[in-house]
């Protein structure tokens, strides 16, 4: 980093004289100009404006970025790249093996895909996919704010040495009425905490413990996080919609996600056991609404959202046979070994397939899945 | 950060048996960027530097991303990530290869390797929660399921031991490692314990085996294979009671340490960070050491002690290895009445040191 700073030093006056200008008027999210410190890249997702949220395990905290990427395109093209994974390899100059694709996130106002790579030595990176072109995205001098995310008991401790080694490992981030959403898990508790942050960033964050009925676990069982989540309304109230390992999907009202607050969500199905949710996103066809959810080991299930609104049950029993589902019936696609998934416009999705053939494939889907 | 002069070899473009000059900038062990003299490029625009000047891998179409810079020295180029050791590179100039750059590999036996697992005991409970692995330099991340595996006495190896999380529990600089025993297996009567029961059996012998092949983050493998024998023990269904522990008082005006001993093994991360010491409202500066087993922990102060009263704080979700804390047990039965709390997150031991 000093090496940059010393770069830019050199640089003209005036320039210089432009950024401190720009730093000291923050804009309407309370960003700065200047380079955040990203150690790594677990979850992408958006806000409004091309604000992009960058879930960052490694320094427990979470960058929301000004992409400046905020032209409205109407009409998606649909994106595909054949072996992307070898294409990002090339990119960074090294071999396929020593690339992992973390996250995708579709910018829902230019519609533009981001992609986030980790390299085999820990370098994080952003690439930005249009059509078939795909560039590296520069976070040096662009205007953001950060969040930590903190932890009740390690604050109340007055006497903290140095660096904490509390690690944090962020599963999912989702963006909703004006806050940013959190799910993950430490290296210590092993806990649901879910937090709830308003945006622009402030002081104030919620940290709630969820519970679930897991009924492949026979036990009200507190302990589990969630794998991936989206936010839905079921008759004019808003919910929570998760999913964790071994594949229970988990109704939470958003009301009653508050500080400190134990919530017990309802489960609506259990989707089969030995498997764990990847992304879930809801799709449109006419007037019809979908839930799509990709799996580690099961196809990509649909859920119809009207099946979803019209139950009323909460499974409480163990589902009897081994690998069986229960509750809200849902449709395994002919679409399998989907690593990421995330919603293109209504009624379609970029979808990042490893193939039969062994390629790694960025694609478009059509709304004949849905 | 130094830079080797480094020599790469001519392709036809460039004139025969001229050293080229280009230079690679290293920082530890990383090659994070190169520079092309000016004289091998000639004269180029300063805006149109990335349209004639490329590097990419060599027998790749696609440039690599990165930053190119006209310095004293000539075109510098810092790749978005830094190049990898024992690869070739090859550099374009007007859509012409110019030269070839060869990254040197890492010595072979510039190995990283394992320091410690823990918990460090021989006997282990049969509800053990967490293991960690401390390495000695940054390794590859997401490849525990392909190094790490635990065998029963027959040398068979034990599947869906481990809890398969991605993101990896890695810290910062990605030497230490958090694996989670699956606590879907650990809790009784759960499902996954139903079916397949708990991952460790008591009385039972086991190996845990992390593998030399292992890849640290600049590609070379460990020294070495680590196998750690350990036996399982009865369950650990009890918490953590500070009023069982020994502490072992300093004498005043020394900085001699204070010593806790726990009698029993705890949690070795949760340790190094839950146990503090005050006085007078203040925290005691000092270090915390934990001992042999993590039976014990000892605190040294920086300054010597004073006569009087202190009070060591445990937070509350300081937990032996089977998870469970202070306050609740890991696996607990809800039919049974549990242990009431002050609805604090630490409870505070007084001690004195008396002259």
């Amino acid at each position: 980093m000093k090496k940059i700073s010393s770069r830019l030093a050199a640089g003209a006056a005036g320039l210089l004289l432009l950024a401190a200008t720009t730093r000291s008027v923050p804009n309407q999210y309370g960003f700065v100009t200047g380079t955040p410190v990203i150690r790594s890249i677990n979850a992408l997702t958006f806000g409004p404006d091309g604000v992009l949220f960058i879930g960052d395990g490694r320094s427990a905290s979470v960058f929301a970025v000004d992409t400046k990427d905020a032209t409205a395109n109407e009409k998606a093209n649909p994106v595909e790249i054949k072996n992307i994974d070898q294409k990002i390899a090339a990119l960074l100059g090294t071999d396929v093996a020593n690339v992992t694709i973390q996250d995708i996130a579709v910018n829902p106002v230019s519609k533009n895909v981001y992609c986030a790579v980790q390299h085999s030595d820990g370098t994080p990176v952003l690439l930005k996919i249009e059509g078939d072109k795909m560039t590296a995205v520069s976070l040096k001098e662009v205007p953001f704010s950060t969040v930590a995310l903190t932890n009740v008991a390690t604050e109340d401790a007055k006497d903290r040495r140095g660096e904490s080694l509390r690690i944090a490992s962020i599963s999912d981030i989702g963006f909703a009425d004006g806050k940013l959403l959190v799910s993950g898990l430490s290296n210590q508790e092993f806990g649901s905490t879910f937090r709830s942050i308003p945006f622009p960033f402030t002081n104030v964050q919620d940290q709630s413990s969820l519970e679930i009925y897991h009924a492949a676990h026979a036990k009200y069982e507190t302990m589990a996080p969630i794998k991936t989540f989206t936010t839905t309304e079921i008759k004019g109230k808003k919910y929570l919609l998760a999913s964790y390992t071994c594949t229970p999907l988990v109704l939470f009202p958003m009301d009653e996600l508050k500080a400190g607050k134990h919530v017990k969500g309802r489960t609506v199905a259990e989707m089969g056991s030995g498997n764990s949710p990847i992304d879930m996103v809801m799709l449109k066809k006419g007037n019809e609404s979908f839930l799509l959810m990709a799996n580690t080991s099961r196809p990509v299930f649909k859920v119809k959202y009207k099946t979803l609104e019209d139950y009323q049950g909460s499974l409480t029993t163990p589902v009897a046979e081994n690998f069986a589902t229960a509750g809200v019936d849902f449709v395994s696609l002919p679409l399998t070994n989907v690593l990421q998934l995330d919603k293109l416009d209504d009624s379609r999705m970029v979808v990042l397939q490893r193939r039969s053939n062994g390629n790694l494939d960025l694609w478009t889907s059509s709304d004949r899945y849905l | 950060m130094y830079s080797l002069i480094f020599f790469c070899t001519c392709l036809s473009a460039c004139r025969s048996g001229e050293e080229t000059g280009i230079t690679i900038s290293w920082n530890g062990k990383r090659a994070i960027g190169i520079t092309v003299p000016d004289r091998l490029v000639g004269e180029v625009n300063a805006d149109s530097i990335a349209q004639l000047l490329t590097i990419r891998l060599a027998g790749q179409e696609i440039a690599m991303a990165g930053d190119y810079q006209q310095t004293h020295r000539g075109i510098r180029f810092e790749p978005l990530v830094p190049f990898t050791r024992g690869r070739r590179y090859t550099i374009w100039l007007r859509n012409r290869p110019l030269c070839e750059l060869a990254i040197p590999a890492l010595e072979a036996d510039d190995k990283p390797r394992l320091l410690a697992i823990y918990p460090s005991p021989d006997t282990l409970p049969a509800n053990l929660l967490k293991v960690y692995f401390r390495f000695s330099r940054p390794m590859r991340e997401s490849q525990s399921a392909r190094y790490v595996a635990l065998l029963n006495a027959n040398g068979d190896t034990l599947r869906d031991v481990f809890l398969d999380l991605q993101p990896e529990l890695w810290n910062a600089d990605r030497t230490m490692l958090t694996l989670w025993l699956d606590p879907g297996r650990i809790k009784r009567d759960l499902q996954p314990n139903k079916r397949l029961g708990a991952p460790l059996q008591l009385g039972d012998h086991y190996q845990l085996v992390v593998s030399a092949n292992w890849p640290d983050a600049l590609g070379a493998t460990l020294a070495s294979s680590t196998t750690k024998l350990f036996r399982v023990s009865q369950r650990d269904s009890l918490s953590p009671d500070p009023d069982r522990w020994t502490i072992h008082l300093p004498k005043p005006e020394t900085t001699q340490p204070l010593s806790l001993a726990f009698g029993e093994p705890l949690d070795y991360y949760l340790l190094t960070e839950t146990l503090h010491v005050f006085s007078d409202g203040a925290a005691v500066p000092g270090t915390w050491q934990i001992g042999r087993n993590e039976l014990v922990s000892t605190f040294t102060p920086t300054a010597r002690w004073t006569a009087g009263q202190y009070r060591l704080r445990i937070e509350n979700r300081l937990e032996d290895r089977s998870g469970n804390n202070l306050n609740r047990l890991f696996d607990r039965d809800l039919t049974k009445t549990q242990r009431p709390t002050d609805g604090k997150s630490y409870r505070d031991v007084v001690f004195t040191i008396g002259n």
